[in-house]
């Protein structure tokens, strides 16, 4: 996924370099520039920005050394305009397009900076801050397992057909691989068929679940789960929950019960990779009613613009733990966005 | 923030609204907030774009129709276009047919070929179902469910891995019921083998109709992925699932406008019985975060008696506990507060949470205790002293706190309802003109 991304800001990058270079003004504020054109493009998963001959870093650079310039909001704001349908393109809902592009015009407009030796630090520094500012530091579960009280319990929330079940799956063979023992506790016990879906799971991935019957109370699977994970001494208890929409007081109340009997270390929000604007409604939502601490994004293999992870991480602010990106049980991604960053910029400059 | 776009649309049009020549500046301010509306819809951006011109073009170009103001003239130009893109005939004909279901993972194709086989089975029809996911674990315990509920035959197999054979064992098997729907497994544009797989179940169950399952909350995406499965199977139609949400289903449009069919149906609810016929006005409307009164009360009048209650008596007068009472019990066969309140024209307005947080057990509690009320006490609730409450609720087998609750409620719904009345003109004026754009198409 970003891929699509990537390119597209790619291009309207060297627009907005090109735009700028016009300006046989003054002086620039590279770091600015790059670093908003860059927040989206972090998303870009390892692929290297390469590709096109002159990059905008390079531009910014070759500017800065040779001469300065003053850049103003006439200058900028058709390439902007054009930057933000990029951005809208890719998923990147309305508001938080809004948001990065005023970030970008503050920083161009009007910018004056003396610039000398250290051309090169300067601009990867500043992307490089900006990058991380957008994708925070990203989420080391096995990290957070080892340094934490076992049983460690982990609750996943999202609405409905993101892909929980499946994620929590996925998540438990990632757990078991690096070692540690696993209980599921299966939540969903609304959607028919979900009780069976996550127990051929769980049994093929060879992981003990606690269910209930269809129509029983998700409170009471879960808190059987941590039970049993406290007694047989089982390192993660995984709650899988039914989707729900953030609109239904109802079941948002179901989950703050489930919260408030499992007391879970960790609450996970799944949702998908290919959702448009209504990915930050829901977000937000969740965050506020029942919280959230983790993100995971699914069917990351569909889509290549990504837009969404932007969304999220710059509405609710939390770490990006992990992408689905197929339909078997190693096809996820844990999310490391320092890794991410010194990718892109190692190959930008 | 959605709210807020809207307010600007209505702000737009507010500016076109004592002009009578056209003001090119307010009209590309106009088609500027347009544009962020159906784009925060997740509407295709590269459509937003042609749209847009084509309004503009056309709103400055066109003569102004005798007897309408500037501010009608542009509506009727961007209502226009946007039926043109969402309308295609899309016909539903009750006659011996199959269907095939194509759809992203975790779309709701599962959910919905459950609540077509019911719609169906209402309208008379033999229908069965055949499960032709052989890849999620449960699928065919969760269609085999739904379908059990409703006493549908459902074919499947879960230990058969050939979604093909399946298949064919399952027309085989299903040979004397009339309307046949065929359950697949989610996949997207890019698992060449799925996409393979559902061009031959195509070719094999020579489907009347290919109907791709849209997620309304599905972004931008949309358009490559409803190409790509239109190049495949040929898509003649769009359900978009999941409107129950906040998402606005610009996703479907996109889609629609790929495939050049049209939307179907719409879901909207987890139970089976939530799926409604496509409707352009109230698509339209929830698109462009302008209420849609038309549906609502196309809605009530399936739900309710004539005579039952007037949806717009909550709009209207007295409000009293009466009124309360009757519309509690209309409201609880429409459908969730919130969804119906959804389709009011009132985008701009904030409702206190609370409003919502009632649920329909809570509402049948409200009821009883209202039984044990007098008419007086119903007619003018300041009547309700602390001892006449005490009565209530030993009537009521309820504790004087919920009598309480519920007079809080009341309190709420009053002042929410007359706040809407005294809400300016704003939404009046956008009420007429929906109403108007009926008469129009």
């Amino acid at each position: 996924m970003f891929g699509g991304l990537k390119e597209k800001l790619q291009a309207a990058r060297n627009r907005l370099g090109t735009s700028i270079q016009g300006v046989v003004a003054k002086q620039e504020p590279p770091s600015p520039e790059t670093r908003t054109a860059e927040p989206e493009t972090p998303l870009p998963q390892q692929k290297t920005i390469s590709s096109t001959a002159p990059t905008f870093v390079d531009k910014v650079k070759v500017l800065i050394i040779e001469r300065e310039l003053i850049v103003s909001e006439k200058d900028i704001s058709e390439a902007l305009a054009e930057l933000e349908m990029t951005l809208l393109e890719s998923d990147v809902a309305l508001p938080v397009s809004d948001a990065i592009i005023a970030h970008v015009r503050t920083n161009l407009v009007g910018k004056h900076r003396k610039i000398g030796e250290s051309v090169d630090a300067l601009v990867v520094g500043a992307l490089k801050s900006a990058l991380l500012e957008v994708l925070g530091k990203g989420f080391n579960l096995v990290e957070y397992v080892k340094t934490h009280a076992h049983p460690v319990k982990i609750l996943f929330t999202g609405v409905n057909g993101t892909g929980k079940t499946t994620t929590v799956a996925k998540i438990g063979a990632f757990l078991k691989k690096n070692g540690y023992t696993v209980v599921i506790g299966a939540g969903d016990t609304y959607r028919a068929g979900a009780i069976e879906q996550i127990g051929v799971h769980a049994e093929r991935i060879g992981i003990k679940i606690i269910q209930h019957q269809e129509g029983a109370d998700p409170s009471a699977v879960i808190f059987d789960a941590v039970q049993y994970a406290v007694s047989h001494k089982i390192d993660v208890v995984l709650a899988d929950t039914a989707g729900r929409f953030h609109t239904k007081s109802n079941l948002m109340n179901q989950l703050e019960k489930i919260r408030r009997v499992m007391k879970p270390d960790l609450i996970v929000y799944v949702d998908e990779a290919v959702a448009g604007n209504d990915a930050i409604v829901r977000a937000a939502e969740f965050d506020r009613t029942v919280g959230a601490d983790a993100v995971v994004l699914t069917k990351a293999d569909m889509d290549s613009r990504g837009g969404a992870a932007i969304s999220i991480a710059h509405t609710i602010g939390k770490p990006l733990m992990f992408l689905g990106t197929g339909q078997g049980y190693d096809d996820i991604m844990p999310f490391d966005p320092a890794q991410v960053v010194e990718d892109l910029l190692g190959s930008d400059t | 923030m959605l709210d807020n776009l809207s307010t600007s649309l209505k702000d737009a049009l507010k500016k076109l609204a004592g002009k009578t020549v056209i003001d090119r500046a307010a009209v590309d301010e106009l088609v500027k907030d347009l544009q962020r509306a159906l784009i925060s819809s997740d509407v295709n951006v590269k459509l937003v774009m042609d749209l847009s011109k084509a309004i503009r073009t056309r709103s400055l170009d066109e003569q102004l129709p005798k007897g309408t103001n500037v501010r009608e003239h542009v509506l009727r130009i961007v209502y226009q276009e946007l039926v043109r893109l969402v309308w295609a005939s899309t016909d539903v004909k009750l006659e011996p047919q199959t269907i095939l279901m194509a759809g992203l993972q975790g779309s709701g194709k599962t959910t919905t070929t459950a609540k077509l086989a019911r719609y169906f089975q209402k309208k008379g029809m033999k229908v069965g179902v055949i499960c032709a996911d052989t890849f999620r674990p449960g699928a065919y315990d969760q269609i085999s469910t739904l379908c059990a509920k409703i006493n549908v035959p459902c074919y499947g197999n879960p230990q058969e891995k050939d979604a093909i054979k399946i298949t064919r064992e399952g027309l085989e098997s299903q040979k004397d019921v009339e309307l046949v729907i065929v359950d697949t497994q989610g996949r997207h544009a890019l698992e060449a083998d799925l996409i393979q797989e559902i061009i031959e179940l195509n070719i094999l169950t020579k489907a009347t109709h290919r109907w791709l399952v849209i997620d309304a909350a599905l972004g931008q995406q949309a358009s490559e992925q409803a190409r790509r499965f239109h190049e495949a199977i040929d898509i003649d139609g769009v359900i978009i699932t999941k409107m129950d949400g906040t998402a606005k289903g610009g996703g479907a449009l996109s889609a629609v406008a790929e495939t050049k069919s049209g939307i179907v149906f719409i879901g909207s609810g987890e139970t089976i019985e939530d799926l409604e016929r496509f409707n352009p006005d109230g698509f339209i409307s929830r698109l462009l975060g302008m209420g849609d009164l038309k549906a609502l009360v196309e809605r009530a009048e399936e739900a309710i008696k004539a005579e039952d209650v007037d949806v717009n008596a909550m709009m209207k007068g007295k409000f009293t506990l009466r009124d309360m009472y009757t519309q509690l019990e209309a409201l609880n066969k429409m459908g969730p507060l919130k969804q119906i309140m959804g389709m009011l024209p009132m985008g701009n307005m904030q409702l206190p949470d609370g409003v919502y947080d009632v649920t329909s057990t809570k509402m049948v509690r409200y009821r009883i205790i209202m039984d044990s009320m007098t008419p007086g006490e119903l007619d003018d609730p300041s009547l309700i002293s602390s001892s006449r409450m005490q009565r209530i609720a030993r009537g009521a087998g309820a504790s004087p706190d919920e009598v309480r609750e519920l007079l809080k409620y009341y309190k709420m719904m009053q002042r929410t309802l007359k706040g809407l009345r005294g809400g300016g003109g704003g939404k009046f004026n956008m009420q007429r003109l929906m109403k108007r754009f009926s008469g129009m198409q």
